[in-house]
């Protein structure tokens, strides 16, 4: 028997995944739409009809990727039946998509959502006249309690639909006005709306969540307790312990297993691959938890509202009020930061957002500031830390700004956030989501993580005569040919080079590579190659320059190669332009 | 008049959509068309962007984009 395919659509904020999910169970693969950063999911029902879950939109002719990858795959997928969701308590903004769809010729499954709320708004829908109006097949369901979602699943597997294929005589016109007053007109007959009574629940929770005084204290306050899951209470321990096993439990399993092959083999295993790869494997708990925070306060509604309230500032850069939320998960780290970009509307807004979050100082930057900050700094550690946080911001905003006003220009995005009805999130469809992000982590960032563990071990043992110590390695031969870039800057050793090169693989490398080229006496050793202001400046570079290559790996799997190189490139010019600045300034003031 | 004009509780009918095409496109396809009841429910913190109610939904809209949308009185 043939494949059927059927095109799941609909407006944001209906239920679309939950159907999907409850249609398709795990059998769904998810993607890119080839060429945007729009997420493309396929799923199966028993191998027979195959789902694809298409991005939510409210019209096919507002130009939008979204309603472009849309209109493409309707036009050109070989599709055989729309199945359209619609929120059957907003039916008239939600039947505009219908009658769009009604175009494409295709029988069309109109899955009435939400029947239950429209009940207590005091909707009564006739659904027999609906159906017979727009000549649709019509299915009410609610798919948050599980009801009717087994009468779609037994309507597609019989192929039925076929038969309701576009017997209504409506002809859509490219009007509004004439479309609205023809659902309004539809409605009229198959609707009765006794009006809303009371004051719903919502209303009265956005007038604490968005009152003036409330609303910040609130939303950082959210933000503290999303953080305080990931970084203390779930998230970091879990890393930490598996920190633990793979560097005392597997190395020193490796250590016996390996005991009688050679000395590089055993090197290249454990200090090249499990460390480089262990090293962004711990970061998969940190991921996983950040994201079941991000993904209950975008199922909660929040997400809109936050969004909303923090529009006014971020509109100076260019972006919507929803670029905040990837920009202060970058404070934790920037792989997650750039990954929830996705959720913002526009191309334009998830590129230069996934841009600037890198300049947000991640956690693994703070070891170093930790070190440099005792040595050269005693008593006003927190000072310069906070210093360079503050300047990391300070950047974002600027860069912001000049991205906007030069290669971001012309792509601008009307801002409209329709704000969702308030509703407890489901747990499984969390999990699903918070997996989906880590599986695609592992999967596409595993990859050149391993192969870039593989070269840096490399560079870092080897020579043209064999295997040899940090000091004669390539890596150091490297580092000394950087090492003048870097003069100008106040850090022109190769050992310094060197620590960036491989503070690469993670920022926090940079210590122990230090600790590895310098010796045990690291601190007073920093001491005679580090003036206080190169000291300073050095931080700043580290704060600016080229992200983790976890990050350059993200960036590479969300937004392809072009935009993986300029985000490196124009982050280690940034870099080299601003410590330049800060040192020679440093020293006509201090010097 | 237009929406800019309202506060926060204040009721009136759609006139007409005008500014920014991709927004005015947008805003109609989502019924903000003549005739349509609109409401103004609230400001954000400083007073920017703002909350507008029409056909059952709340949406959220920046201010100088209220300027664009005309209306009637109620």
């Amino acid at each position: 028997m043939e494949m059927i395919t059927a095109a799941l659509l609909g407006n944001p904020n209906v239920g679309k995944t939950t159907l999907f999910n409850y249609l398709t169970g795990s059998n769904q693969y998810v993607g890119n739409w080839a060429g945007v950063t729009v997420e493309r999911k396929e799923g199966f029902i028993e191998d027979r009809i195959k789902i694809v879950d298409l991005p939510g939109i409210y019209a096919m002719d507002t130009y939008s990727n979204e309603e472009k990858v849309s209109k493409e795959f309707l036009e050109k997928g070989g599709v055989d039946v729309i199945v359209n969701i619609v929120d059957a308590s907003s039916l008239s903004r939600n039947l505009y998509l219908t009658l769009q769809l009604k175009q494409f010729n295709k029988p069309i499954v109109l899955v009435l959502n939400m029947i239950d709320v429209a009940k207590t708004k005091g909707m009564k829908i006739d659904y027999q006249k609906l159906s017979k109006k727009l000549g649709v097949t019509v299915i009410p369901i609610s798919a948050s309690k599980g009801i009717g979602i087994e009468e779609v699943k037994k309507l597609l597997k019989s192929g039925n639909f076929f038969s309701l294929y576009n017997e209504n005589d409506y002809q859509y016109v490219e009007d509004e006005k004439e479309n609205y007053k023809y659902i309004e007109e539809v409605l009229a007959e198959s609707m009765i709306y006794e009006g809303d009574k009371r004051a719903t629940i919502g209303e009265r929770i956005d007038s604490i969540v968005l009152n003036k005084f409330l609303a910040y204290p609130l939303f950082v306050f959210i933000l503290y307790i999303i953080f305080k899951f990931t970084f203390s209470w779930v998230g970091q321990p879990l890393s930490d312990a598996m920190d633990s096993v793979i560097i005392t439990k597997i190395v020193s399993l490796l250590d016996i297993l390996l005991q009688n092959s050679s000395s590089w083999f055993r090197s290249l295993i454990i200090d090249g691959i499990v460390a480089g790869v262990g090293s962004v494997l711990v970061f998969l708990p940190i991921i996983l938890t950040l994201f079941l925070g991000i993904s209950f306060l975008e199922d909660s509604g929040y997400m809109a509202r936050a969004a909303f309230i923090m529009d006014r500032i971020m509109r100076k850069m260019g972006l919507s009020g929803k670029a905040f939320i990837p920009l202060i998960i970058g404070f934790g780290c920037s792989v997650p930061g750039i990954m929830s970009a996705r959720t913002l509307e526009s191309d334009k807004d998830r590129k230069l957002t996934a841009l600037l979050v890198p300049l947000m100082s991640c956690n693994a930057r703070l070891p170093v500031y930790a070190l440099f900050a005792t040595v050269f700094f005693p008593g006003n550690e927190t000072f310069i830390t906070f210093s360079l946080y503050l300047l990391g911001i300070g950047m974002a905003f600027l860069i912001g700004i000049l991205f906007k006003n030069t290669i971001f220009r012309k792509d601008e995005e009307p801002f409209i956030i329709e704000l969702p009805e308030y509703k407890l999130p489901e747990f499984k469809s969390l999990i699903r989501s918070t997996w989906e992000k880590g599986k695609g982590f592992l999967k596409k960032a595993g990859t050149i993580i391993f192969a870039m563990s593989v070269i840096i071990w490399f560079l870092s043992n080897f020579n043209f005569s064999g295997m040899v110590d940090m000091g004669n390695s390539f890596l150091a031969y490297i580092g000394g040919a950087m090492a003048p870039i870097f003069k100008p800057l106040g850090f022109g050793t190769w050992q310094s080079s060197v620590a960036l090169l491989t503070g690469l693989m993670a920022k926090e490398v940079v210590v122990s590579t230090m600790g590895v080229v310098y010796g045990v006496e690291l601190q007073k050793i920093l001491l005679q190659h580090f003036t206080s202001i190169a000291a300073y400046s050095y931080l700043v570079f580290i704060l600016l320059y080229t992200p983790c290559i976890s990050v350059v790996a993200v960036m590479r799997k969300e937004f392809g190669n072009r935009m993986m190189i300029f985000s490196v490139l124009y982050q280690l010019f940034l870099a080299w332009v601003v410590s330049f600045i800060v040192y020679n300034i440093g020293n006509l003031v201090f010097g | 008049m237009c929406l800019y004009d309202l506060k926060p509780g204040q009721q009136a009918y759609i006139h007409s959509v005008c500014g920014d095409a991709k927004l005015a496109k947008r805003l109609l396809a989502l019924g903000c068309i003549e005739g349509t009841p609109v409401k103004v429910k609230m400001a954000a913190p400083f007073g920017d962007p703002i909350i507008i109610n029409f056909r059952g939904f709340d949406l959220a809209i920046r201010k100088k984009d209220a300027r664009n949308i005309y209306i009637k009185e109620a």
